[in-house]
């Protein structure tokens, strides 16, 4: 194997995945194309297993990468994964206060229960109705999103601000200031301890964290000590110099048994370029697992009775099969009607009290049941929101929300002619509607508070929630002494809270929107040529 | 005019300072300076004269009420800062009415620049996303084309805390630093139907240069509105009312909601050309409640029958 040509492959494929991600995730003025994002995350293990197994998309890049990983390992989590990257750049700043050595990482044992513990959690999590919460908690995508979009967004707008007034200076205007969106603090603490948590043990013990927590990391490694091709200590090219171990992020080549634990590698193949004698390469590893002695042939590969490995391997693969059905039923069962669930209310837009939630999701969501379910909080889409009107949810979906996207109307409204959201969602969690369906889908209904209302309260002209409504469900009505009062047509209202937003009364608003727990569909308004108010063809005046 | 620390430079040595006096009789009131302290107009100082151009294309009208105001070079000097104001409110297409008609902001720029004009600056404190509106208003690309340079509404430090001590309720107001430091500040608004002003044209439009909207909102928004004027009025107000949007407005929900009337106004006076754009769409000058105010407050003339009309029709 040449000395650093796979290597080479690794770090550029990591570098366009961790620069492209970065890029789309810390955005702060939609500067990256929709596609970047919704691109990489797309092939992301486990937002892309779940567009597949909801029937969202047929997104491949799952299977391939499980495929690939029985192939020749978990080169996912060194080329593809955002968090493996950042961790790699974290060991690598905090190998620079170790005058630039790399800290020396012997062996050590795996943390078997602790790797099993989490997968087994997240994926009974799943099974039993908590996915939006397990899966959503342990994604390495999805955290690396989280501490990409929460934690460093907001420092580059800051960093952003602060060489503004110079770059106008020098006549760069194509530079504005952007005020620093910051999620809440509750919001806020999940990403921060998992940033907190992922650098200390990235800087102390490598890849410890993929190696423990990460349930991909223990799913795929699971598929990679089944790998057909592995990488091997060549027992008798290896001097046992630990040149290799010098080199190792996974703490998995033991010199003392001269194996590598290929569940642990996470394919970065430094180690590959570190030998001086040639003494670790890829080796095929299925062939010699039925008969290593003679050469295997056909008749006899298939008279060999199966062995303990291959036993395991298979019942392995059958339950991970049944886990995946189990969990793709759940996540499609709560969905009886499909990804397009928009369907007119039957109640004639009335609306059930127990239908309102304090929590909105977006439009493409079609309800917060499958929302739920479906998102893995990664908050690509609050990146990508032009008016981030996206908030990350704390409690208010309860708990299996954590972190997870929500309108918030108090300082921003859903733009009427925008779909970005549903651009960049990389699992379907928000489908990708039309415009015209997207303008039709009612998120929630605003309810109109005549006794706060400025024109009632003060006797004075206001309207400013139906100067922002988009549909003209809020309007206004003769009030007065030459006023205008608003009015709420409930069925045109699609819930995307301009009037909320623009409601001047203070503390409390006049106008609020309450969120449905699964969407409706508006009524299009008929449009008719307006009159002439004044006879044609001449002043007026 | 490259950023905003050189309009600001600028402004204080040239801002105050411009003045009309040379346009003589054809205006009522000289523009009140900067710092509010003159904002009554000399009553009786001659008749406010109201252009009104009809059936033409955009740009022709536009010429054509320059023509009988002097042509550009009585309204920008070389050398001058001047400020464009449309309405940027709504990101939706030209053909929906729900912004100034970029075509009118690209030309008047360019015709600044002829007339020697050191920047021209344009602006709005949108209601929608403002990248979004800027864009798909098309004003960006067409005050870009033109040279101009388009500033964000957006971005609080470019608004200053300023008194208004003619005002009524607005007694204070953080106001962007262009329109109180451009040497020329054309006011160039869409004329709409608007459902809580009932009528939105140019005095409406200046509330898109203050920071707090709400605070009109919440202490009488026509008189608000009014006490405007008296900081600092527009040197000339341009009126799009090509196509007026007769209903939904000030944002419409289609092309539907506009009746073509191919008509551009334009005046010194703020307050006559509003009495005129509430006849187009049907109103008594005086239930726009915000005109009546500011008749009042002598800052213009809201009774046409005072008002120096020149009727041009083009067709």
């Amino acid at each position: 194997m040449p000395r650093s040509r796979l290597k080479l492959l690794r770090v550029a494929a990591a570098l366009v995945v961790f620069a492209g991600l970065t890029a789309a995730l810390a955005d702060f003025r939609n500067l990256v194309p929709a596609a970047v994002g919704r691109w990489l995350a797309g092939v992301q293990l486990v937002p892309s297993l779940v567009a597949l197994v909801t029937g969202a998309a047929l997104s491949l890049a799952g299977v391939i990468i499980i495929v690939a990983t029985l192939a020749v390992g978990r080169v996912y989590c060194s080329a593809i994964c955002p968090l493996g990257i950042l961790q790699d750049v974290i060991a690598r700043l905090a190998a620079w206060t170790h005058r630039g050595k790399r800290k020396f990482l012997p062996y050590a044992r795996p943390k078997t229960w602790l790797r099993q513990g989490f997968l087994w959690g997240t994926v009974a999590g799943v099974v039993v109705g908590w996915s939006g919460l397990t899966l959503a908690l342990l994604d390495p995508y999805s955290n690396f999103g989280r501490i990409t979009a929460g934690l460093f967004r907001p420092l580059v707008t800051l960093a952003n601000n602060a060489i503004v007034g110079l770059a106008n200076a020098a006549g760069l205007n194509s530079l504005y200031r952007v005020e620093p969106h910051w999620a809440g603090v509750g919001a806020l603490t999940i990403p921060a301890l998992m940033f907190v948590l992922t650098a200390a043990l990235a800087a102390w013990r490598g890849r410890l964290y993929c190696n423990t927590v990460c349930p991909v990391g223990t799913l795929l490694g699971w598929f990679a000590q089944r790998a057909a091709f592995r990488l091997e200590i060549d027992r008798g090219a290896c001097h046992k110099c630990v040149a290799c171990l010098n080199v190792c992020k996974g703490q998995c080549i033991n010199l003392r048994t001269g194996t590598i634990d290929f569940s642990r590698c996470v394919a970065c193949f430094n180690c590959i370029g570190a030998c001086e004698h040639g003494g670790i390469s890829y080796r095929l590893a299925w062939r010699r697992k039925t008969s290593p002695a003679a050469p295997a042939t056909a008749p006899t590969a298939c008279l060999t009775p199966p062995d303990p490995q291959r036993r395991a391997f298979l019942t392995g693969t059958a339950t991970a099969l049944a886990v995946s059905l189990g969990a793709g039923l759940r996540l499609s069962a709560q969905d009886p009607a499909g990804p397009e669930p928009l369907r007119p209310r039957e109640n004639g837009g009335r609306v059930d009290p127990d239908d309102h939630t304090k929590a909105i999701c977006p439009p493409g969501a079609a309800s917060i049941d499958r929302f739920l379910d479906r998102c893995t909080a990664c908050q690509l889409c609050l990146s990508a929101c032009p008016t981030q009107v996206l908030k990350p949810a704390f409690l208010e979906y309860g708990l299996s929300g954590l972190m997870k996207p929500r309108l918030e109307y108090s300082a921003a409204f859903c733009n009427f002619e925008c779909r970005r959201c549903g651009e960049v969602c990389p699992d379907g969690a928000i489908s990708l509607l039309a415009l015209a369906d997207k303008q039709l889908t009612q998120i929630g209904e605003a309810h109109f508070d005549q006794k706060k209302c400025i024109v009632v309260v003060k006797g004075t002209d206001c309207a400013a929630c139906s100067e922002h409504c988009p549909t003209k469900a809020v309007h206004t009505i003769p009030y007065g002494d030459n006023l205008r009062l608003p009015e709420v047509t409930r069925d045109l209202c699609i819930g995307c809270g301009a009037c909320e937003y623009a409601c001047p009364v203070l503390p409390e608003k006049a106008i609020v929107v309450a969120g449905h727990r699964r969407h409706g569909r508006a009524r299009k308004p008929v449009e008719t040529k307006a009159a002439a108010p004044t006879p044609a063809g001449d002043f007026p005046f | 005019m490259k950023n905003r620390r050189e309009f600001i430079k600028t402004g204080f040595a040239l801002g105050a300072a411009f003045s009309l006096a040379d346009l003589g009789g054809l205006f009522a009131a000289e523009v009140p300076a900067i710092d509010g302290t003159s904002p009554v107009p000399a009553p009786g100082a001659g008749k406010s004269v109201l252009i009104a151009v009809r059936d033409g294309d955009r740009v022709a009208m536009l010429d054509q009420a320059l023509a009988a105001l002097g042509g550009i070079g009585a309204w920008v000097k070389a050398g001058q800062t001047v400020l464009i104001k449309p309405n940027i409110g709504w990101d939706a297409p030209p053909e929906r009415g729900a912004n100034t008609h970029p075509a009118l902001i690209g030309y008047l720029a360019k015709l600044c620049f002829g007339a020697g004009a050191k920047s021209v600056s344009v602006f709005d404190k949108t209601c929608d996303q403002w990248q979004r509106t800027y864009a798909n208003s098309g004003i960006e690309k067409a005050a870009k084309e033109a040279g101009a340079t388009v500033i964000t509404g957006d971005d609080r430090s470019f608004y200053r805390e300023v008194a208004i001590p003619g005002g009524v309720r607005l007694k204070t107001a953080r106001v962007h630093s262009l329109v109180l430091d451009s040497d020329v500040f054309f006011n160039v608004p869409v004329l709409k139907h608007h459902s809580g002003a009932l009528m939105t044209a140019c005095m409406k439009n200046l509330m898109g240069v203050v920071w707090d909207r709400g605070f009109y909102h919440r202490n009488d928004l026509h008189q608000a509105i009014a006490d405007f004027l008296t900081l600092r009025p527009p040197t000339l107000n341009i009126l799009d009312a090509y196509h007026p949007m007769v209903r939904n407005g000030p944002r419409g929900t289609s092309v539907e909601d506009l009746v073509e009337m191919r008509t551009l106004l334009a005046s010194t006076d703020i307050v006559a050309i509003d009495a005129a754009a509430a006849r187009m769409l049907g109103h008594k000058p005086a239930d726009v409640r915000h005109v009546k105010l500011a008749a009042g407050m002598n800052l213009g003339t809201m009774n046409l029958e005072n008002v120096d009309i020149r009727r041009f029709k083009l067709a």
